[in-house]
């Protein structure tokens, strides 16, 4: 499929309102031409409100909006979304239900005013790209949810669009079919080169599609980086547990070191990294990624647990441990250990990360019960 | 490369001699089809209904008494003659909706719950009526029945049956018919909703099958109450019957007491619009009681795991009366006012002192041959035309208003009017149409308005406005708005979008509504009756001044037809939808 010529999509102080709630809140992102962006958050983060209004199907109370050097959205200013020259893949599949497949991709193309001998090849082209080829005739209703969403997708391509919009394009598919269309989602608009925005609160999701990820709270963005950057070094709290931890600690900081900070949770230190500029003495969370834990003997960063659940993940197994710190999940081990068995914990301090505390403690730290939290 | 900055509201010249805040917001207007909407909201239901009523307190307001704020247009609707009238209709009202409900829940069991043989000559029955305009039905019966009529003339004593017919009896009897597919339409919805899962869930928890029925009445208590405000309301708001039986039978109910005290001289506004607050009130009771009711008991029996029920297999005994029991309700709903009406149309010399009457279709040929009986159906069949098309148009919009996920003053607005409008009697409206549009202040405003067919075409329009609305409310809510977006964002503009998506989508909808919007106002009477234009009677006018001239035969022969027209433009428009419509239009709404 031919490439497109992706443009900069440029959001400048955006601020759209519902009533006394921002939905965006003076919201700056610069999306890099033919990049794939993944916005990620909670719901109410307004990651749909800011997808909608890239689509110009919401418009901006404050800012601008800019593709390329034309600006489409600003003060008392609105490009109506069928002069924006995008496309998108909604979340409930928004497929005409009295239209067929071939329609509904075909529809895309009304504003190419092409030939109809094009229009129907590369309708044709698009159906076939996404694996319907021989469904073209049926209508929605006679398609798998799958299905639906892949005509969804061949709506979006065909039009060789310079922007293409992703709400949640993957909420309301099985484990499965998720896993397969994701696939197809990255290879398909990595293939016509457009710039991409996709909307979702699954992590997994946005690591395994993103060149960038954007993670959005409350309509303001916390942190916009490489996947990578993002696990390793998250810019918060919120950023750092939102993109998957398997468990987290209050602990007050013993020492700091260039690298390293030791933070001491009951009777244990833990090692642990933190970007913040932390004080002894601090009080800090402590949280665990998925990849940190591991089962080992005793030794240095280990914590004596109990085992009180195990499943198998094919690869091996996963735990979820008891220490008197409180519940880890995902310890990852290829022999199964028997629930109840104690174990000890090894945590790499490369994935633990120690995060000024946003919670009160009114009560002696040093305990295993420590901490009375309001 | 250059912004493209290009404001949205292109700039207009201002008008020079407006002060500047005004002369900014007439700036400001846009003729959309939002401002025509409204426009037409305000003009054809805002200002005749508020006008009219508010004169019940403030007769000055409208030159129509010396006080600026009073109660005194009240006192005569509680008392003497209008105080009686009110009684016997909420008397009347109260019956037609315990019996139209009782009746409707054991059909709608029978119908979607059983094996019973007859359950399918129902639906048929009840789309009929639904069509049929309660003068009809009573006028089907009163052919029967009344004096030198078609019972006697076959030389049956029929007077004992008269007396009860011409009374408080026979009136319940025909609004509790009109009520009856109001109320089995509720109760039905609710039942199909209503899984068999609850009626297992408690038969496999020891419950008998007594047990399981109360669950099941329980969780239709919703629908119940429902049914019964829409009886009530209909019931009390009717004027076919207050026209026909109770005019006859000498037993004045309250739309008929309005219609008397608009043609009285002089005209005692004040106390007409009293007495239609008076019965507009009843109505926001009768829906307010029901809200009451069902606070807290608004079950959510549907869900994507609702499992249908299954059908309750019958012994050949209960089948037996179960079908009579049916057949007997068919009879006295449609076969008894069918048979009325027919065989009168047949009888020539029907409502003459001649004692030879003889069976052929002379009346039918008096139809086409006399310009007198032939005019009203095709001004009516015109006047309908124009009202549906207007009528439909104006409740697309406002059923778009209505299902909005976006809270809005305009959608409050717009609820308000449209619920306060089913709750207004047609009766109420057409004196406020006469009372609005008789003002002196809107014929100085040059609209002269009154007695034109383009005020009547309004009226019908205002009139069929709420139910045309509300019958559209839940097919437009149905429709996901990300599919219009989705529309948009590919390339369409909004007009595009609605014709591409929306309109396909409604567009079985819209026809069912355009339909009943013209059937409806084809045999349309109480508007009709009081803002017809001198010289060309509607159908239902028509009708009533061919019966009033004692040509029973002539007058009921002008009803079978215009039924018959009626059924034949249904019959049209579907054989056109079916045969040309586009086949992605048609399989919406069908089954696999």
């Amino acid at each position: 499929m031919k490439q497109v010529d992706p443009y900069r999509v440029t959001i400048r102080g955006a601020t759209k309102r519902y009533g006394a709630l921002a939905a965006l809140d003076s919201f700056d992102l610069t999306i890099e031409p033919g990049s794939f962006t993944v916005l990620l958050g909670p719901s109410g983060s307004g990651k749909s409100t800011l997808i909608r209004s890239l689509a110009g199907i919401e418009r901006l109370d404050e800012g601008s909006i800019y593709f390329g050097d034309r600006q489409i959205a600003g003060d008392r200013f609105h490009v109506a979304p069928e002069r924006r020259e995008l496309a998108m893949v909604f979340q409930d599949y928004a497929l005409w239900p009295h239209m067929t497949a071939s329609e509904n991709v075909a529809y895309a193309l009304k504003r190419r005013d092409l030939p109809a001998s094009e229009s129907v090849r590369r309708t044709n082209e698009a159906l076939d790209r996404v694996g319907l080829s021989t469904k073209g005739a049926n209508y929605p209703f006679q398609l798998s949810g799958g299905e639906q969403q892949r005509v969804a997708l061949a709506r979006a391509i065909v039009g060789r669009p310079s922007l293409l919009l992703f709400d949640e394009p993957l909420s309301n598919l099985d484990a499965d079919l998720r896993e397969r269309l994701r696939v197809e989602i990255a290879t398909l608009t990595r293939e016509i080169g457009a710039t991409a925005c996709y909307i979702t609160h699954d992590q997994s999701e946005a690591f395994a599609l993103a060149d960038n990820i954007g993670v959005l709270r409350s309509g303001k963005l916390q942190q916009i980086a490489k996947p990578e950057e993002i696990y390793r070094n998250p810019a918060n709290r919120f950023v750092a547990s939102f993109t998957g931890i398997s468990g987290s600690f209050l602990g007050s900081v013993e020492s700091i070191s260039a690298t390293t900070t030791i933070v001491r949770v009951g009777e244990n230190a833990i090692t642990a990294r933190s970007s913040e500029n932390l004080q002894p003495g601090s009080l800090v969370d402590v949280l665990i990624r998925p990849s940190a834990t591991s089962m080992v003997g005793d030794g240095l960063n280990t914590l004596p647990a109990v085992v009180l659940d195990v499943a198998y993940r094919g690869r091996g197994y996963e735990h979820v441990v008891e220490c008197e710190l409180g519940v880890i999940s995902g310890v990852f081990a290829p022999q199964s250990v028997a629930r109840g068995s104690r174990v000890h914990i090894y945590i790499d301090p490369e994935n633990c990360l120690a995060f000024q505390s946003e919670r009160e403690v009114t009560a002696d730290l040093t305990t295993p019960n420590f901490a009375v939290i309001k | 490369m250059a912004l493209d900055t290009a404001p949205l509201v292109r700039d207009r010249v201002p008008f020079s001699s407006l002060p500047l805040t005004l002369a900014k917001k007439v700036n400001r207007i846009r003729i959309t089809p939002m401002f025509v909407f409204w426009t037409l909201i305000l003009f054809i239901l805002v200002i005749p209904i508020v006008l009219f009523l508010s004169v019940a307190f403030s007769p000055r307001l409208m030159s129509q008494g010396n006080q600026w704020f009073t109660f005194s247009s009240f006192k005569p609707v509680f008392s003497g003659a209008y105080g009686t009238a009110l009684m016997h209709s909420l008397t009347l009202g109260i019956v037609a909706s315990l019996g139209a409900t009782a009746i409707a829940l054991s059909m709608a069991w029978l119908v979607l719950r059983t094996d019973t043989p007859a359950r399918f000559l129902w639906n048929g029955t009840i789309f009929a009526l639904f069509l049929a305009p309660s003068y009809l039905i009573a006028l089907g019966w009163q052919r029967l029945f009344e004096q030198r009529g078609v019972l006697e003339i076959m030389g049956l004593h029929i007077e004992p049956i008269r007396n009860l017919l011409y009374g408080p009896v026979g009136i319940a009897l025909v609004l509790m018919v009109k009520g009856l597919p109001f109320a089995y339409l509720v109760i039905a919805n609710a039942m199909r909703g209503l899984g068999e899962e609850f009626e297992q869930a408690v038969r496999v928890h020891g419950g008998s099958r007594i047990a399981a029925f109360k669950i099941m009445a329980s969780l239709l208590t919703p629908s119940l109450f429902s049914a019964m405000a829409i009886v009530f309301a209909e019931a009390i708001s009717d004027f076919g019957v207050a026209s026909t039986l109770s005019s006859i039978g000498h037993f004045s109910v309250a739309t008929y007491q309005l219609y008397q005290g608009i043609n009285s001289i002089p005209v005692n506004f004040p106390v007409s619009a009293a007495t239609s607050i008076t019965l507009l009130s009843l109505v926001l009771l009768a829906i307010f009681a029901q809200n009451r009711a069902l606070r807290g008991r608004s079950f959510r029996t549907l869900s994507g795991r609702t499992r249908p029920a299954t059908l309750t297999r019958l012994s050949l005994f209960v089948k037996a009366s179960t079908s009579s029991y049916i057949v007997v309700l068919l009879l006295i709903t449609l076969g008894i006012p069918i048979f009325g009406a027919v065989s009168a149309s047949m009888l020539e010399g029907l409502g003459s002192l001649l004692s030879h009457y003889s069976i052929n279709f002379s009346n039918y040929t008096r139809v086409f041959h006399s310009r007198f009986l032939r005019n009203p159906l095709i001004y009516s069949t015109q006047m309908s035309l124009i009202t549906a098309t207007i009528a439909v148009a104006i409740a697309t919009i406002a059923s778009k208003v209505l299902t909005s996920i976006k809270p809005s003053k305009s959608k409050k607005f717009v609820d308000f009017f449209l619920l306060a409008a089913v709750a207004l009697p047609g009766i109420v409206f057409a004196i406020g149409y006469i009372f609005t549009y008789n003002l002196r202040f809107i014929n100085d405003l040059g609209l002269h308005l009154y007695g034109t067919s383009f005020l009547l075409a309004l009226a019908y329009s205002a009139n069929a406005l709420p139910s045309t609305s509300r019958s559209l409310v839940g097919n437009m809510g149905q429709i996901q708005e990300s599919m219009m977006d989705a529309a948009r964002v590919h390339g369409s503009k909004p007009l595009r979008a609605w014709l591409d998506v929306t309109m396909p989508l409604i567009a079985r909808p819209l026809l069912i509504a355009w339909l009943l919007t013209f059937s409806g106002t084809l045999l349309e009477l109480p508007v009709s009756e009081l803002l017809y234009p001198p010289g060309s009677p509607p159908v239902a006018v028509g009708i009533e001044l061919s019966l009033a001239g004692f040509d029973y035969g002539g007058g009921t022969a002008i009803e079978i037809l215009s039924i018959l027209w009626a059924l034949v433009v249904v019959g049209i428009a579907f054989f056109i939808f079916n045969r040309f419509a586009p086949p992605g239009w048609k399989r919406l709404g069908r089954l696999r």
